[in-house]
């Protein structure tokens, strides 16, 4: 069951979106001149990344298949290994440079820019079966926020420059983590079939389909 | 009875009226697009707060570049994509795909104008006379603006549209634009170290965006190297080979050849603009 879940994810995606990622944090260890705005940029890919992994194209069929949406939302949070050990490339490739940076920080930064991105796909797909793209894009807006609007900095930063004023990013990552994990658990948890999908399908075949939210299945 | 009484019109002003509908409603829709709205909502919110003392013109003048041309290219790649589920009975339509193209792209004069708009905002909190905009001559500051602000709101969602027309990734859009980000942020970095630089000012300036000046840490203004208006050239350069990749995109026969005949062109214009943007303006840094 594991490698036919994870087969189906949406590696390229996942993939390419790593790939960029890792150039430009690739940039941000060898010029540190202009680490402390590509090092985000590069965490924020990765959120995007990790928003992708949740994608599933055959959703109208996986759906309704007998294993539940917590197994295979457990599944695929395998593929967040691929956004977390690149991130983790990167700090190591900065680490290995000499750059000075707060390292617990940045890698509860890392960790919760991507649970934040897996997030925001886990609650979007009880709305949707590819919610990657909208997802994504939510998240790097979010997570761009402190750098394109400079009011926002003055309130939170998502990511502890050395050097940077204003309040700490940690405290703002540990909060994101424990909602993350509330969001995980309560979408993942309470998904069935998307509501709407749901709804269509018993509107349209009344008693012929009987679909049920709390264990996804097709009964009587 | 009036269709049938009525003289036929000729093809071509038949063609002007179909694409004149197709325009506005784009255009419509743009106008109505959240992210659109949510960028314009941001420009104004920034525009609209007193600067207080300003001492170089680099930490607003970014922010239209940012939401009408970065987020307005997000809002035309996702206009551009959304018609591409219902392809299949479009295409059947007797409008071409290049003239559905051509529509699209003229939702670019919305952000365009919002963009002269947010400059003669800007011109009003920082006047052209302020020392913040460095050692450039009065016309040359205005080029600085006109190529900061108003061109990278056309160009940004015209460049959405040939991306939408051309990259089938959903989320390609805003991987582009950190990756603009990204770029403009490495390059002027690197700008700082080694301000003398051919090489780096070429890089600067290889960007739709691009900074003149800086102050860093310091108490004196420096203004770089790269002439403001050639710059401007290269800029329009680049949204006329958007335009015409995106307008690539389902042409075929003659117009094919005179879009990719008009491509080289545009690219041979771009390539002179960026050479004589380097090599024009100061000799080198100049700090006042």
């Amino acid at each position: 069951m594991v490698g036919p879940v994870l087969r189906a994810g949406a590696w390229p995606a996942v993939a390419g979106l790593t790939g960029v990622a890792v150039v430009v944090g690739g940039c941000g260890a060898a010029f540190p001149a202009a680490a402390s705005v590509l090092f985000p940029i590069c965490f924020a890919l990765l959120a995007a990344a990790a928003a992708f992994t949740l994608d599933e194209p055959a959703s109208l069929v996986v759906d309704v298949t007998p294993t539940g949406p917590v197994r295979r939302t457990t599944i695929r949070a395998v593929a967040l290994l691929a956004p977390l050990a690149a991130g983790a490339l990167v700090l190591l490739a900065a680490a290995m440079r000499g750059q000075a940076l707060p390292w617990a920080a940045a890698g509860l930064a890392l960790a919760g820019n991507v649970l934040l991105g897996f997030t925001a796909a886990c609650v979007a797909r009880t709305r949707t079966g590819e919610p990657g793209p909208a997802a994504g894009a939510a998240v790097v807006l979010v997570l761009m926020a402190p750098i394109l609007v400079p009011q926002v900095a003055h309130w939170v930063r998502t990511f502890p420059a050395p050097g940077a004023g204003g309040p700490s990013p940690d405290r703002v990552w540990w909060t994101v983590l424990a909602v993350c994990v509330l969001a995980i658990a309560i979408s993942a948890g309470g998904r069935g079939l998307p509501r709407w999908r749901a709804r269509v399908a018993i509107l349209r075949r009344p008693g012929a389909l009987r679909l049920c939210r709390a264990r996804p299945g097709i009964e009587g | 009875m009036t269709t049938t009484l009525a003289p036929a019109r000729p093809a071509a002003d038949a063609d002007r009226a179909t694409f004149a509908a197709l325009a506005a409603r784009e255009v419509r829709r743009f106008a109505v697009n959240p992210v659109f709205l949510f960028a314009v909502a941001m420009t104004v919110w920034v525009l609209s707060t007193d600067p207080g003392n300003v001492t170089e013109i680099d930490s607003v003048n970014w922010i239209p570049a940012v939401f009408l041309g970065g987020f307005g290219m997000m809002a035309t790649f996702w206009l551009t994509r959304s018609m591409r589920a219902s392809e299949p009975i479009v295409g059947v339509t007797p409008v071409t795909l290049p003239a559905r193209t051509a529509a699209l792209c003229t939702v670019a004069i919305v952000p365009f104008a919002c963009g002269g708009l947010a400059l003669l905002r800007f011109v009003q909190l920082i006047p052209v006379g302020d020392p913040a905009y460095g050692a450039f001559s009065p016309s040359a500051r205005i080029a600085v603006l006109v190529g900061q602000i108003v061109i990278p709101s056309l160009g940004g969602p015209l460049l959405g549209v040939a991306l939408g027309r051309w990259v089938r990734f959903p989320g390609a859009a805003f991987v582009l634009f950190l990756i603009l980000f990204g770029w403009g942020n490495l390059v002027t970095a690197l700008s700082i170290s080694r301000p003398d630089s051919t090489p780096l000012v070429v890089l600067r300036l290889f960007a739709p965006f691009s900074f003149f000046t800086l102050r860093g840490n310091t108490a004196h203004l420096t203004t770089w190297r790269g002439s403001p208006w050639f710059f401007l050239g290269w800029q329009l350069a680049l949204c006329a080979i958007a335009v015409l990749v995106a307008l690539l995109r389902g042409a075929e026969g003659r117009a094919r050849l005179r879009i990719i005949r008009a491509l080289g062109v545009a690219g041979a214009v771009a390539v002179v603009m960026l050479v004589l943007a380097a090599a024009g303006g100061f000799t080198h840094a100049v700090t006042a």
